[in-house]
């Protein structure tokens, strides 16, 4: 299961980096991940940095993918866009991309949130 | 979409109108949001209005929603919130059409949500009801457990829902909720009210009288005797006998009892004046009132009842002490971050205390063990200004075998509650009449001033007074508040001015020494 899990969410990673240069947006690292936690996509939108979330589920039983974004998990994500910047100052947001997916892994909805923190 | 739906928070006995906002934006990041000073049960909310939503068969919207509770800089507390925000949150996310009436401001919501959508218990609601009452044409909607408190209320249409969907097929006017009809209170002046009936008290005669006397004249009564002797009995035996609550008055007392969340579901008004006997564990702030937000504490759940301090001595000085405000003012004043509130607390005190630590001092058959200095100490625990306050003192002793006889009756032991109830009535009505324009209600409330104006004696009843006074050397404050209750007991029977049996009689309640 928990292999399964994580399989989802790789190929929910790729589908997401995939959504956002279909935008327009410069990808430029993926996976940034240190002891502190990750990061998994870092872009740029025109002149702005963009920390992207990816959560991906498969069917919405459970609830849907945007509740298990929590208030933690922004505040983590935050923290590790301090430390990429590494105290640089530039315009910069958080994305949270939320895929559902299929059990054939086919895309239900995609739905890219700018600037959610 | 943004809606404002009314609701109202209570401060003190207060009532001020809160705006629920409720914004469901069409972008942004799902997520739910209270803002406006919200407690922690307002901000739980969140978790009870979602499932209630859920549970009910509606949609909750997976998107941004934010709610504001204006104003913003007054704290909020408590689950009545659940109502107003879940329809604001059904409102605009577009499930409701709101009906006219709620878009124009008549329509008050108020009410805590259970999970599965059911509506509880909320405090409070006969203050959202007087106040509604202000506003031309107001509904209410309250949960139906509480909703009988409001319905004295008139000039309010009152709404009892049970649940979410209830209210729902209500406002799509598909299956409208009967609106609760005004019940009129009236308070009849029935036996079942008395708990407990002078006559099931054996002896103690001159303790029952005093008890009428304080019932007439709104005097505080301190008992003092040995243990076991009927003390609690008594004090538990006065509500019976004072005059019934009038209209007004039991309004008064049902606000503040609704305010503490202490009204039984379904019982519209408190009609029995209350007795209040708190433990003498109890804090400053448990007989204050007190709490970050505060409420009421035992002597305003006491108001226009009674007060009963048993082993008086045992209780925190701190807690004896902080009874003077309300003993002479007849409300508290309570000052926390919050805000400062005035809660009513207008009571008589009945206190008990023992004669000594180990309760058999003055005993006839036991022996008392304690030493001198244990008694100084004892008695010294109650403050001279406490002291003061009280205007009749009474002996308790043990009671006599013989009048503990089941078979026999006793002909002095045949006053009932409502006989002496009858004459409390009419002497309070006496004392009513000569206080019309007055601030003061009974003869114990009279300074010095309406003393000398009210109080008239024979020149044979001052002359037993001054020689009363020499050999027992009263104070001044001892001397007037003989007076005033030498007047009680001449208005117990009717008389105008005071005669030398009277104030007999007021000499034997005189302080101890």
């Amino acid at each position: 299961m928990k292999t399964l899990n994580r399989a989802t969410g790789r190929s929910g990673e790729a589908l997401a980096a995939r959504a956002l240069e279909d935008k327009g947006y410069i990808i430029i690292e993926k996976n940034f991940a240190n002891k502190f936690g990750e990061i998994d996509i870092i872009a740029k939108d025109k002149g702005t940095l963009v920390f992207v979330e990816v959560k991906a589920k498969t069917g919405i039983e459970y609830g849907m993918p945007e509740e298990m974004v929590g208030r933690g998990k922004l505040q983590r994500i935050r923290n590790m866009a301090i430390l990429y910047m590494k105290g640089k100052n530039v315009p910069c947001r958080i994305d949270v991309v939320a895929i559902v997916l299929s059990e054939d892994n086919d895309v239900v909805r995609l739905t890219h949130y700018e600037n959610v923190y | 979409m943004l809606v404002k739906i009314n609701s109202v928070a209570n401060v003190g006995l207060e009532t001020v109108p809160v705006d629920v906002e409720v914004d469901v934006a069409t972008a942004g990041f799902p997520g739910f949001t209270i803002v406006g000073l919200a407690s922690k049960a307002v901000e739980e909310a969140r978790e009870r209005v979602k499932t209630a939503i859920i549970n009910s068969g509606f949609d909750f919207p997976p998107k941004k929603i934010t709610v504001n509770l204006a104003p913003a800089d007054l704290p909020k507390d408590g689950a009545a919130y659940d109502l107003p925000i879940a329809i604001g949150v059904l409102i605009a996310s577009g499930q409701l059409v709101p009906p006219k009436e709620l878009t124009e401001g008549k329509m008050f919501f108020y009410g805590e949500l259970s999970l599965d959508g059911t509506l509880r218990p909320t405090r409070g609601i006969l203050l959202l009801a007087l106040f509604a009452k202000h506003k031309n044409g107001s509904m209410i909607f309250v949960p139906s457990p509480s909703a009988a408190e409001a319905s004295v209320v008139s000039g309010v249409t009152v709404y009892p829902v049970a649940k979410l969907t209830n209210l729902f097929g209500h406002l799509m006017s598909a299956e409208p909720i009967t609106p609760l009809a005004h019940t009129k209170y009236k308070i009849s002046d029935d036996e079942e009210l008395i708990d407990l009936d002078l006559k099931e008290i054996a002896g103690q005669e001159q303790a029952k009288r005093a008890l009428v006397i304080a019932a007439a004249g709104g005097h505080n009564v301190l008992m003092w005797g040995p243990p076991r002797t009927g003390k609690t009995m008594l004090a538990k035996a006065l509500p019976g006998i004072l005059p019934p609550l009038t209209d007004a008055e039991a309004l008064e007392v049902t606000r503040i009892f609704s305010i503490s969340g202490l009204l039984p579901p379904g019982i519209a008004l408190i009609k029995k004046r209350s007795f209040r006997s708190p433990h003498h564990g109890v804090s400053a702030a448990g007989i204050i009132g007190g709490g970050t937000n505060p409420v009421p504490g035992e002597v305003s759940l006491a108001h226009l009842g009674v007060l009963f301090l048993d082993e008086m001595p045992e209780f925190p000085r701190s807690v004896l002490e902080s009874l003077r405000q309300p003993m002479e003012d007849g409300e508290v004043e309570i000052v926390r971050v919050a805000g400062h509130v005035r809660y009513p607390a207008s009571f008589t005190l009945i206190a008990a205390i023992n004669p000594c630590p180990c309760g058999y001092l003055g005993h006839p058959r036991r022996e008392c063990k304690c030493t001198e200095k244990q008694i100084a100490k004892y008695r010294h625990r109650i403050s001279g200004p406490i002291l003061d306050r009280i205007d009749l003192t009474v002996l308790v002793a043990p009671v006599e075998v013989e009048k503990l006889s089941i078979t026999k009756e006793h002909t002095t032991n045949n006053l009932t509650s409502k006989e002496a109830k009858t004459v409390v009535v009419k002497a309070r009505a006496i004392q009513s009449k000569r206080f019309k324009g007055t601030s003061l209600y009974t003869n114990s409330q009279m300074r010095n001033r309406e003393v000398k104006e009210f109080c008239h004696l024979t020149p044979e009843a001052e002359n037993f007074l001054k020689l009363a006074a020499e050999k027992y050397d009263f104070s001044a404050r001892s001397y007037m508040r003989l007076i005033k209750v030498a007047r009680t007991i001449a208005d117990l029977t009717a008389e105008d001015t005071i005669l030398p049996v009277h104030m007999a009689e007021a000499l034997q309640y005189k302080q101890l020494t």
